[in-house]
């Protein structure tokens, strides 16, 4: 049973998700009030990480809506399986005929038909997708949105019900209501501005990057072979790589990838070769790469980040003349 | 503390937080599961339930501890475990006092707290009502301290002693009375310092009131100060994220036309190949753009704006390539293959400063037929961002002929009203014949709505 924010943190903890102070109280917060939480924040920092984490923390079904430009209801909610109502109707028209045989005119086939024709639109030949699933599930579910600034702004107009009221309306069937009431978290990358309506109706996390005790515990969580002098040396390199003008900065996820890269090639420290077979680990844009390893390559490149930062600012102007 | 939050509230409403009635009826909910204990989860709940927005948690930051900063211990009643006999010395010794610092110690002693009142009298006569700037804060807490009788408190508390003495109270009594006196007297200088603090970002929230987004957008560009210009900068992306939707939106309502038998068939294979579902074809050609920006002095804001919003929107435009010019023509594509749009921007302008009554654009265009005539093709959007002003040098709108006939489009966008064309050295007469179209775009809301029909 959860009761206070030590609880979420300590359940989250288990699932080897490391919970901010923070995050442990919005969480919370989401669970006493049943409000959908809407997680904004650099990409990789485990926004989505923390949905999978809380859900099977808590012992829900996830549901995930992989969000994308162009997506709509029946990609969403539901969608009617044509097939198989043209198969039933195929397989019953046996059965069909001998209801209408009854029948003398076409009027009274007709209403004959009208009286039948629940049948053809019933839930039975509905195709649930995440959000009609996470309305109409039985056990408890968590349904993550997941990059919800991707979709188009009348999609998100279309999710207000759901999310207020927990309940979706289906023209030919009528409003479902859900069973159980899911959590509902969302992540976005804020590439767009979402409307007001929508964050009005959810709670606001901002995930950053975590500091570096914080992303030390969680590399040590996830790569626990590595040293823990080297697991330091990483973080405190992937700080300062933060703090230059990249293209696309290196995410938690990327840490540990690059963590696991150091244990798989068993690397004793992070010297010069190791630095440059690796870095393509973290960084994803060969511009980048040129730009750190100006910044961290030079010697004595431990001497601060600030040095750094200037030189930087320095290669930045340089890139930006026109070339002729 | 409800009263509390509601200020909270109203202050974070007045530095231009958006907050709904829902939301700050969230936090209330929020508040009453979390509770006020713990500092950290207190404002990780308001901070949930009120900012909905990255760029407003600064403001939150900063005025939280404002409103919920420790704010001091309570006061505390030394006098509860006094016999009847001693609190009867201490309010005659009180009595006694001089009258301003009879209150002071009545509080001390008695452990009763200021009303708002007294603190609002006791800032009121130190002009804490004309302070708005947050670092004076520490200068009016001492004064109102000192305006309180805070600086006295030793001889006070001494003179009180002593009397107590003479009456004949013990000595651990008198000495238990002196310390809370004195713990009471930490907390409420804490307390002033809040009070001062907490009025000066009050009166600093309501002078700062920004231009709200829609005066901004009406704005000439050449009536924008700094700060406007700062601010409709940010405004920029936010715009450029409306465009793209809408340009989205427009797509999605533009998809007709002929039958696509090939997709039709592959999507209708499930129902046995019987045509349930049409595919359509859709054509939709992203414009391809040549801009072509003056940056002199005149129309340098509508040019910045224009070269930002449309790289910002990079992905609805299939190619475009800039040229900015004054005295002659330059291209700037460059900049913005090496960094993101604003930064670039920036760059371009800090690399060609205008200079004094030089622009010509006749000259400008003719370097562009001669060097840069392969970025114009039949495919190209030609758009010209200038006041066509050419300080009474050649318009040589012959050349915006010749390019007019290579284009698909030439569209003009002018700061100027038509009225002020032909006047002075004007040529935009000159010019007009080959235009498609000329757009006005003295503001923001008028480039918005030119670059919304290019995408259209």
């Amino acid at each position: 049973m959860i009761t206070g924010t030590h609880d979420v943190r300590d359940a989250l903890s288990k699932q080897q998700y490391v919970a901010s102070d923070e995050i442990s109280t919005v969480v919370l917060l989401s669970e006493k009030l049943q409000k959908p939480i809407l997680v904004e924040g650099p990409a990789g920092v485990g926004k989505t990480e923390l949905a999978k984490a809380w859900a099977s923390a808590t012992g829900r079904r996830l549901i995930r809506l992989q969000c994308y430009e162009g997506l709509d209801e029946s990609k969403a909610l539901y969608e009617w399986e044509y097939a198989k109502q043209m198969l039933y109707t195929q397989l019953l028209r046996d059965k069909l005929h001998d209801v209408l045989s009854e029948t003398q005119t076409l009027a009274q086939a007709a209403d004959r038909i009208a009286q039948e024709e629940d049948v053809f639109f019933s839930e039975r030949f509905l195709l649930p997708r995440p959000l009609l699933q996470a309305v109409t599930a039985d056990e408890p579910v968590l349904l993550l949105i997941d990059e919800i600034d991707r979709a188009d702004a009348e999609f998100e107009a279309f999710l207000l019900e759901i999310l207020s009221d927990f309940q979706v309306s289906v023209p030919e069937l009528g409003t479902m209501k859900a069973k159980q009431i899911p959590a509902v978290m969302l992540t976005s990358n804020n590439t767009r501005e979402l409307s007001e309506a929508l964050k009005r109706r959810c709670l606001y996390l901002f995930v950053d990057y975590p500091t570096v005790e914080t992303e030390l515990r969680i590399v040590r969580l996830h790569a626990p072979d590595l040293t823990p002098q080297l697991a330091k040396q990483a973080v405190e390199l992937v700080h300062r790589l933060r703090k230059l003008d990249l293209k696309k900065s290196p995410s938690v996820s990327e840490t540990i990838d690059w963590a696991r890269a150091l244990v798989t090639l068993n690397a004793q420290a992070l010297d010069k070769e190791t630095l440059e077979n690796t870095m393509t680990v973290l960084l994803k844009h060969e511009q980048d790469v040129q730009r750190a390893k100006r910044a961290i390559g030079t010697p004595g490149a431990s001497g601060g980040s600030s040095k750094s930062d200037d030189d930087d600012s320095v290669d930045y102007r340089m890139l930006g003349r026109p070339r002729r | 503390m409800e009263q509390r939050i509601v200020d909270f509230i109203a202050a974070l409403r007045a530095a231009g937080v958006r907050v709904s009635i829902a939301e700050s009826a969230d936090a209330f909910r929020a508040v009453n599961h979390i509770g006020v204990l713990e500092r950290g989860e207190f404002k990780s709940a308001l901070r949930a339930t009120l900012v909905k927005d990255a760029k407003d948690t600064p403001t939150f930051e900063s005025l939280f501890p404002l409103f919920f900063g420790s704010g001091g211990p309570p006061l505390f009643n030394p006098t509860g475990d006094l016999t009847p006999e001693e609190q009867q010395m201490l309010m005659d010794a009180l009595r006694a006092l001089a009258n301003d610092l009879r209150r002071l110690m009545e509080m001390l002693m008695q452990g009763r707290e200021p009303s708002p009142q007294e603190m609002q009298r006791a800032g009121r006569q130190v002009g804490l009502q004309y302070a708005n700037r947050p670092f004076q804060k520490e200068w009016f807490a001492k004064r109102m301290q000192r305006q309180m009788g805070l600086e006295q408190l030793d001889e006070a508390l001494q003179e009180l002693m002593e009397m107590l003495a003479a009456m004949g109270m013990e000595r651990e009594t008198r000495e238990r009375l002196e310390e809370a006196a004195r713990g009471n007297a930490e907390a409420l200088e804490e307390r002033v310092e809040q009070f001062a603090g907490e009025n000066i970002a009050r009166k600093a929230m309501e002078e700062k009131q920004e231009p709200s987004e829609a005066d901004l957008m009406q704005r000439p560009f050449s009536a924008l100060s700094e700060n406007e210009a700062r601010a409709l900068r940010d405004m920029v992306r936010r715009m450029a994220a409306q465009l793209r939707s809408r340009a989205s939106l427009r797509y999605k309502k533009g998809k007709r036309g002929a039958l696509d038998a090939k997709r039709t068939i592959r999507a209708n294979q499930r129902y046995g190949g019987v045509p349930i579902e049409l595919r359509l074809k859709t054509k939709r050609l992203k414009p391809k753009l040549v801009l072509i920006c003056d940056v002199s002095t005149s129309v340098r804001y509508c040019s910045e704006f224009m070269l930002r919003l449309i790289y910002e929107l990079q992905d609805q435009v299939s190619k475009a390539r800039s040229f900015i010019f004054i005295d002659d023509i330059k291209e700037i594509t460059s900049y913005f293959d090496a960094g993101r749009p604003d930064t670039a921007v920036e760059a371009v302008l800090n690399d060609h400063q205008p200079g004094y009554y030089n622009t010509n654009l006749g000259n400008s265009l003719d370097t562009l037929t001669h060097d840069h005539l392969d970025a114009i093709d039949h495919r190209t959007t030609l758009i010209f961002i200038g006041d066509g002003r050419n300080n009474f040098s050649d318009p040589r709108a012959d050349l915006v002929d010749q390019l007019k006939r290579r284009a698909r489009r030439v569209i003009w966008l002018s700061p100027e009203s038509p009225y002020l064309w032909g006047t002075g050295d004007s040529d935009m007469y000159a010019y007009q014949p080959f235009c498609d179209a000329i757009h006005e775009v003295a503001n923001m809301q008028q480039l918005a709505d030119a670059v919304d029909r290019l995408l259209g």
